[in-house]
């Protein structure tokens, strides 16, 4: 059979960039899609043969997103290996930090990277479908992202003295405390935080509206789920147990120590990415697609933990009438009401009389070989496992990360949506971009370079089987 | 006291014939970059980051190791010294492997502030990237020879403060290691007492205690010449 292939490929980032390969049959119809993540860092492999100590300091160097989810999976790993608990005073301060990551990740998704779909149109022109495009017709809504974002890193800031790369986050605890003038500075926040976040889920539930079919079908093929929840099942970024449903909410496994999570996880390699396949193990590989963040996370809870994210919870579970929702495109709103969750969840940590309590370490040193740390990033459940030998070397790191378990899921999106828009070489600007957006539904590691400033740079290349080109078209 | 006149960068000095050219500098708010130097031992000349100019003399002396003599004229900022303390920041970042971002002294490290004092924005010698060892044998401290810059402040500090010569020195050139008793582990060493003041006299993240992360270092190298100067007045 006479294949063609389709190829999307941005071309303006260093690292973390990502192709996408549409291949179409004889008849122009599209065959398969992959999503190649080129990326790889070595990270697991260098750590070896350091101290366990350093992993909260080298890892969240592997994402500038998420660092503080690295930090915090990573140093609950070195808690196990020490056998200790952080301070209840930590625990808020941590909360805090990996409330403030979440929010401007979740900010950046949205406002700067989503809502130039939402707001311009999809078939808009795309030198102008970005943030400055929003900035020019909608300037308070841009600004306003800009400083939820700024809030988000405050949060860090005002604990650690660092916005990104944050340090001071330690096994057993915290290196700083926060102080009352802090504290009243972030409190300060939290009434335009939580105005911008409704102005947000105010877009995004009138996009619905208007979009009903195109949203309902987008990209929404069944997978299972994974997330962290609390005791009582509710909604959990920071400290929790596992659980997994299956497509039709059904749970599969509850409260699940993540220390267990290679009894239900397996990985497989696969020859067109360096990222790992993850499954469910019960399930194997072909059956146990899973999906992780922030869509996972509202599938998987019970509930939430704050009363105005209750309210947004309870419509988003009307979508589904109560089962999961599959649909890629509620990602975005997925992420909105995690977003109410936070801010409300700050003020509620902030107005603890303990959150400026000095007791803020608890000291410990290496008791076991081996520690494993869990936690929600923004894109997902993150694991760190560490083994190392009697004195606290490193000798096997495993690092499973979020991206990574929604990689077949994300080609799967891909898949199905070029098979809606794209059709032979016939390449409209807004089809393309429909493929590029199923990918960014998962707001994946690399998203950041994909549209910030612009349309995705992508230079497409229709090819033959024998690899001849018959058909190019630029777009920078 | 005897004094002699002696001339730095221009000004005029009547110093005491006993002291280095460092010291008179220091004591005379003149600023000399060092490394291998450490207030309180012996000093070994090794570093060359005090290179100094001084008139009649084509070489360039170190002020750690040389005595004033009278009617010296010494200059310590001409473009030929910033030009070779550019150039040794340079050589000990590329011969070995330094990583600041996430390295346990990143903030709080001698080598990293001399980079910025001698604006090194970047190195024009190959890295060497050599495979070290990172000793974690120690209950409480980690020796990371990828940090190391051989200024054997450690091995001065254990053998003439503590005077337990735990640490010294083997092969030459760039195959050079800091060893603990001949070659073992540290955790195995039975001359450690486990004092800690080769951490505080390191001026890198080579040395460091375990329970802590970045951020959290304290060095203290002070300490050690603060506790020389009260074992004098003893005597
Ligand atoms: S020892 Fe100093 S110069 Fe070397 S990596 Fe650490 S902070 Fe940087
Ligand atoms: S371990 Fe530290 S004190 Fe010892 S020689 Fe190396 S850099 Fe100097
Ligand atoms: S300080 Fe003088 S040579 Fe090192």
């Amino acid at each position: 059979m006479d294949k063609r292939k389709l190829f999307i490929s941005p071309v303006t980032r260093i690292e973390g960039h990502a192709n996408i390969t549409i291949e179409l049959d004889d008849n122009g119809n599209v065959s398969d899609a992959l999503f190649h993540v080129n990326e790889f860092r070595g990270f697991e492999k260098f750590c070896e043969g350091r101290m366990y100590t350093e992993m909260p300091t080298i890892t969240p160097r592997i994402c500038g997103i998420c660092p503080t989810s690295h930090t915090l999976a990573s140093v609950k790993a070195c808690e196990m290996i020490q056998g200790i608990q952080p301070t209840y005073t930590a625990n808020l301060l941590r909360r805090l930090m990996h409330i403030g990551q979440n929010l401007s990740s979740h900010a950046l998704s949205f406002f700067h990277l989503s809502s130039p779909d939402f707001l311009l149109g999809y078939d808009s022109d795309p030198a102008k479908r970005n943030i400055l495009g929003i900035a020019e017709k909608f300037p308070d809504i841009a600004l306003r992202g800009i400083r939820l974002r700024k809030f988000g890193q405050e949060l860090s800031e005002r604990i650690t003295g660092k916005k990104i790369h944050i340090m001071g986050i330690a096994p057993g605890g915290m290196a700083y405390p926060l102080t009352e003038e802090n504290r009243k500075a972030l409190l300060n926040w939290i009434p335009e935080a939580l105005q911008t976040v409704q102005l947000g889920i105010n877009i995004i539930r009138k996009f619905h509206e208007e979009n009903t079919a195109m949203v309902q079908s987008f990209a929404n093929s069944p997978t299972l789920y994974l997330g962290t929840v609390g005791s009582g099942g509710e909604h959990e970024l920071y400290d929790g147990k596992l659980r997994f449903i299956d497509a039709d909410g059904i749970i599969l496994q509850d409260q699940v120590s993540p220390q267990q999570y290679l009894d239900f996880i397996a990985e497989r390699s696969v020859n067109w990415s360096y990222l790992k396949y993850p499954y469910y193990k019960p399930l194997g590989f072909d059956k146990g697609f899973y999906r992780v963040g922030p869509l996972a996370r509202l599938n998987v809870a019970t509930r939430m933990k704050t009363p105005l994210a209750q309210k947004e919870f309870e419509h988003f579970k009307s979508i589904g009438s109560g089962k999961p929702v599959h649909g890629a495109f509620y990602y975005h709103y997925t992420r909105l009401i995690e977003a109410l969750s936070d801010v409300e969840d700050a003020e509620r940590i902030l107005n603890d009389p303990d959150v400026t309590s000095l007791h803020i370490q608890h000291h410990g040193r290496w008791n076991y070989d081996e520690g494993i740390g869990s936690t929600e990033a923004p894109r997902g459940t993150l694991f760190h496992h560490y083994k190392t030998d009697e004195t606290g070397k490193l000798v096997k790191v495993n690092l499973l990360i979020a991206t990574g378990q929604n990689n077949p899921s994300m080609n799967r999106s891909v898949l199905e949506v070029a098979r809606q828009y794209v059709k032979g070489d016939d390449i409209k600007e807004g089809m393309l971009n429909r493929v590029e957006s199923a990918i960014r539904c998962y707001d994946p590691c690399l998203s950041c370079s994909t549209h910030a400033m612009g349309s995705m740079p992508m230079v497409i290349e229709v090819k033959d089987k024998k690899g001849e080109l018959i058909k190019r078209l630029e777009r920078f | 006291m005897n004094t002699i006149p002696i001339t730095i960068n221009d000004k005029k000095l009547d110093v005491d014939p006993a002291k280095t050219i460092l010291e008179v500098c220091r004591e005379n708010d003149i600023e000399i970059l060092t490394m291998c130097h450490l207030k309180g031992i012996i000093d070994i000349g090794a570093c060359r980051l005090c290179l100094v100019e001084i008139e009649g003399i084509n070489k360039l002396l170190s002020a750690c190791t040389t005595k004033v003599a009278a009617n010296m004229v010494v200059k310590t900022s001409t473009e030929r010294i910033k030009k070779y303390q550019r150039i040794t920041a340079e050589l000990f970042f590329a011969e070995r492997n330094h990583v600041c971002s996430v390295c346990v002294a990143n903030g709080k490290c001698e080598l990293q502030q001399l980079g910025y004092k001698v604006e090194m924005d970047h190195i024009r010698y190959p890295h060497l990237f050599p495979h070290c060892e990172v000793d974690t044998s120690h209950p409480w401290y980690v020796m990371d020879h990828n940090r190391c810059i051989m200024c054997t402040r450690c091995v001065r500090v254990c053998n003439e403060v503590e005077g337990a010569h735990n640490w010294d020195v083997m092969n030459r050139g760039h195959q050079v290691r800091i060893i603990s008793d001949f070659n073992t582990p540290w955790g195995e060493s039975i001359t450690c007492t486990s004092c800690g003041k080769c951490l505080h006299a390191c001026p890198t993240g080579a040395i460091w205690p375990k329970a802590i992360v970045q951020g959290q270092l304290e060095k203290k190298p002070e300490i050690i010449s603060e506790l020389m100067e009260k074992r004098k007045m003893k005597l």
